[in-house]
């Protein structure tokens, strides 16, 4: 790969980063940000990102190709999970959609601009407008590459200069995005660094935090402790920590004739990403008392699985990742064995997937990597019992149900803390305008200063 | 001269055979869960094919050939408090071919010098065997108490000290002012000792001696033996650091050490080094292999397909072990190793195997 240096993250592996690097590295961002970014106007910022994100969505882009090229070796995701998830999210970010986004969060899509009234503001005689932190820095946890890219284009749109540093080998998207950036508008690019090095570096993610006005942060809950305690207290902190999600399927939707359908949305949920992000499903809970048996439906969902594999390979898996799947699959064997509450199906001389069908409905983490568990239950009820275990700590539910039953069904979930509800087979397709975690992404970024007139 | 002409494969694999025969009959458990792979006795023509049961099966399954009213012991597996131990029944008979398996292969790796042959050491040529574990009768259910004190019984003088506790809460702790006291002792009477115990309970001992600024320098023919610290939590510490601060706190250099590879599920023992042995076993991948006694042999297996990998490829370590007479002979473990002859490099753990044990849940 032949990308100018541009970016920290462009430099050869033995190209030392320290703290006066870095340090250095924020202060030119916060100048370029003065000089380039912080006149810009949100219509210009959005012209230029729906441009960006058009060119990626096409087959011949440059960088597209190359992250089609290379992300295999570096994610380990296939060709075809990265183009799918690529286009997922490049799908997203419209002209349109990014002004129902401001609309949404800011109440004006003018916000950023100046002082503006939304309709019951200029009947109050008010007005306001909102700034947005100098110097965002992200901590990117490096799972999935699309929460990066979603973080660099909302800075972009509210004129941050950003630094992202990324985990251990997983620059490569944000730095091919960085870089499509910088092709498009060179001042733009120069208001943004991409790095990575591994974690336990204290010196060099102190002298980050110390130049940084906002940190946002992707971990576990002890790593956004971690991070949260570093910072001084005039530093905002955005931390998302780990949740997990399932699917729900209703009995009333296993009636009709799109029971393939369903089971086919719940085997894309399961494959995108390879169930590496928050919003994948660990356990898709299936309602007794419809056409087919939650059994029925697990083993439909492994057949779905095998299909999928063939036309959207998972891709290899380090050997720890592959041991654990193959000794949890050992262990439902000796499971299903004893006891007719327990089946399970697994692709054949691999660890491409596998589907585990319990009947008792308590909710069970996934290994991941195409591993999932298909849980019965009366209804639910009974399965957000089940779920006891991950209260508090659940995203998204994906549901299959008939129309009639959904609205009931969102706001049962939405009291129990559910964050997200959306259609099976969208889990890994958040909107742009998604409120991350429930709170509102672009909001949260964001002080607004009130002009009582 | 006859015995010269028995071919190992063959006789380790008849008698394999021999004992899954056994096992199918009289375990339940496994038997079905043979039938569901339709695997029988009479299908089998060599060891490798007898079906394996997962350590996991042991929380969840009575995996024994002893009727509930014979079974005098049972060990647990060491793991998360709060998760279900592995179980592994045994009455007086299978202790004593657990013992029967285990004097011989310590005695051959740690003993190998002919150290307690030497005259005028210890109590009758006895040895000094100070042990970071509790007592059997303290912690009845470890097996590695168990096998500690089954070895200072056979080899061990009258000064063996058990520097162990159990806490209230079950989780051992360690007495360093007794491990001290001892190795003051030793050296002062020029008496070499023996230290057992688990990785974790010798970075116990080490911070706990650095804190006090302690450092000692034990007679020669002193040596170690440190196992485990591969299931259920993570090393604080990498093997080559622990061995080094051993060598700098105790004076026990590095080719004294050896490390032990077992498991409750199991009867016998590896180890990776024989104290006396002029050079190190020779190994192109340039570390120290694990090696099981002739009545037990492992297969590394690849977890993609479940096939033994090529010399030099990592896989998921199963064992063959004659001497699991009464529970079920062959295991699949949860631990990655490298395939090196008939031995092995061990990796590790396979990250949260267990379905039930997880980060998430546990805060």
């Amino acid at each position: 790969m032949n990308l100018p240096n541009y970016f920290i993250a462009d430099q050869p592996p033995e190209a030392t980063v320290n703290a006066p690097i870095l340090a250095e590295a924020c202060r030119t961002l916060r100048r370029n940000r003065e000089r380039y970014l912080s006149n810009r106007s949100t219509h210009s910022l959005v012209a230029v990102l729906s441009g960006l994100a058009g060119n990626w969505l096409d087959p011949n882009y440059s960088f597209r190709r190359l992250a089609l090229e290379l992300g295999p070796a570096a994610s380990g995701f296939s060709q075809a999970t990265l183009a799918r998830g690529l286009d997922s999210f490049f799908n997203q970010l419209t002209a349109e959609n990014l002004r129902a986004l401001l609309e949404q969060d800011l109440g004006n899509d003018q916000r950023l601009d100046g002082m503006t009234s939304a309709k019951l503001e200029a009947s109050l005689n008010r007005a306001a407008m909102v700034c947005a932190p100098e110097l965002l820095v992200h901590v990117a946890a490096g799972n999935l590459p699309n929460p990066v890219l979603s973080s660099i284009a909302l800075g972009l749109l509210v004129r941050s200069a950003q630094f992202v540093k990324c985990a251990s080998g997983t620059s490569l998207l944000p730095r091919l995005f960085a870089h499509s950036i910088y092709e498009t508008e060179p001042k733009l690019g120069a208001c943004l660094e991409v790095a990575e090095w591994r974690g336990g570096r204290d010196d060099l993610e102190q002298a980050l935090f110390e130049e940084a006005d906002c940190v946002t942060a992707t971990g576990s809950d002890e790593t956004l402790t971690a991070i949260h305690r570093r910072l001084p207290t005039r530093t905002r902190f955005l931390g998302y920590g780990h949740r997990v999600s399932f699917g729900y399927v209703t009995a009333g939707s296993l009636s009709g004739m799109d029971i393939r359908k369903i089971v086919a949305c719940a085997g894309a949920d399961v494959v995108a990403w390879n169930q590496q992000g928050c919003l994948s499903p660990h356990v898709i809970y299936v309602e007794h008392g419809g056409r087919i048996s939650p059994e029925q439906f697990a083993e439909m969902l492994a057949e779905e699985l095998a299909r999928r594999e063939e036309l959207e390979p998972r891709g290899e898996l380090a050997i720890e990742a592959a041991a654990t799947i193959a000794s949890r699959r050992s262990f439902y064997d000796v499971r299903a064995a004893h006891s007719p509450d327990t089946r399970h199906w697994c692709s054949a001389n691999s660890t491409a997937w596998t589907v585990v069908y319990e009947a008792d409905p308590r909710f069970q983490l996934s290994c991941l990597n195409r591993f999932v568990y298909v849980k019965g239950a009366a209804n639910l009820t009974e399965a957000l019992q089940g779920a006891d275990s991950v209260y508090g700590k659940v995203s998204t539910v994906g549901l299959a149900a008939p129309e009639d039953k959904t609205q009931r069904l969102a706001e049962d979930l939405a009291r129990w803390g559910v964050t997200r509800v959306c259609p099976l087979g969208q889990m890994q397709n958040p909107p742009l305008t998604w409120r991350h975690d429930g709170h509102p992404a672009l909001g949260d970024l964001v002080t607004w200063t009130d002009w009582e007139q | 001269m006859e015995q010269a002409q028995i071919d190992p494969e063959s006789s380790f694999s008849q008698l394999a055979r021999e004992l899954f025969v056994l096992q199918f009959e009289h375990n339940t458990p496994y038997r079905r869960s043979c039938e569901v792979r339709r695997v029988r006795p009479e299908q089998v023509t060599s060891w490798a094919e007898i079906p394996a049961m997962p350590t996991e099966a042991f929380k969840e399954l009575e995996l024994s050939c002893l009727p509930g009213e014979h079974r005098t012991a049972v060990f647990h597996s060491s793991g998360t408090t709060g998760q279900r131990p592995s179980r592994h029944f045994h009455n007086s008979e299978s202790l004593s071919i657990y013992e029967a398996s285990l004097l011989p292969w310590f005695e051959a790796h740690l003993l190998a010098d002919g150290l307690r042959l030497r005259p005028g050491r210890g109590s009758a040529g006895k040895l000094q065997m100070i042990c970071l574990t509790p007592t059997a009768g303290s912690a009845p259910h470890s097996s590695l108490a168990h096998m500690f004190e089954t070895v200072c019984r056979e080899f061990g003088s009258v000064e063996c000290v058990f520097a162990g506790k159990v806490a209230e809460d079950g989780g051992w702790t360690l007495d360093e002012e007794a491990v001290i006291e001892a190795f003051g002792k030793a050296i002062a009477a020029k008496r070499p000792v023996t230290i057992l115990g688990t990785a974790f309970s010798f970075v116990h001992l080490l911070e706990s001696l650095a804190k006090k600024n302690l450092r000692f320098e034990l007679v020669c023919g002193s040596r170690a033996m440190e196992t485990g610290g591969y299931k259920g939590r993570s090393r604080s510490l990498s093997k080559a650091d622990l061995h080094q601060l051993i060598s700098r706190r105790l004076g026990i250099p590095p080719d004294c050490i050896v490390c032990e590879y077992g498991m409750s599920e199991l009867s016998s023992q590896a180890y990776d080094l024989t104290i006396g042995e002029k050079t190190l076993p020779a190994s192109p991948f340039g570390s120290r292999s694990f090696v099981f006694p002739p009545w037990a042999r492992v297969k590394i297996v690849s977890p993609e397909t479940g096939r033994e990998v090529g010399e030099g490829e990592t896989g998921l370590i199963r064992v063959f072990d004659l001497a699991n007479v009464y529970s079920v002979m062959a295991v699949q473990t949860e631990d990655l190793g490298v395939r090196q002859g008939a031995g092995f490099k061990l990796l590790g753990r396979a990250a949260q195997a267990g379905p039930r044990g997880c980060s998430l849940l546990a805060g």
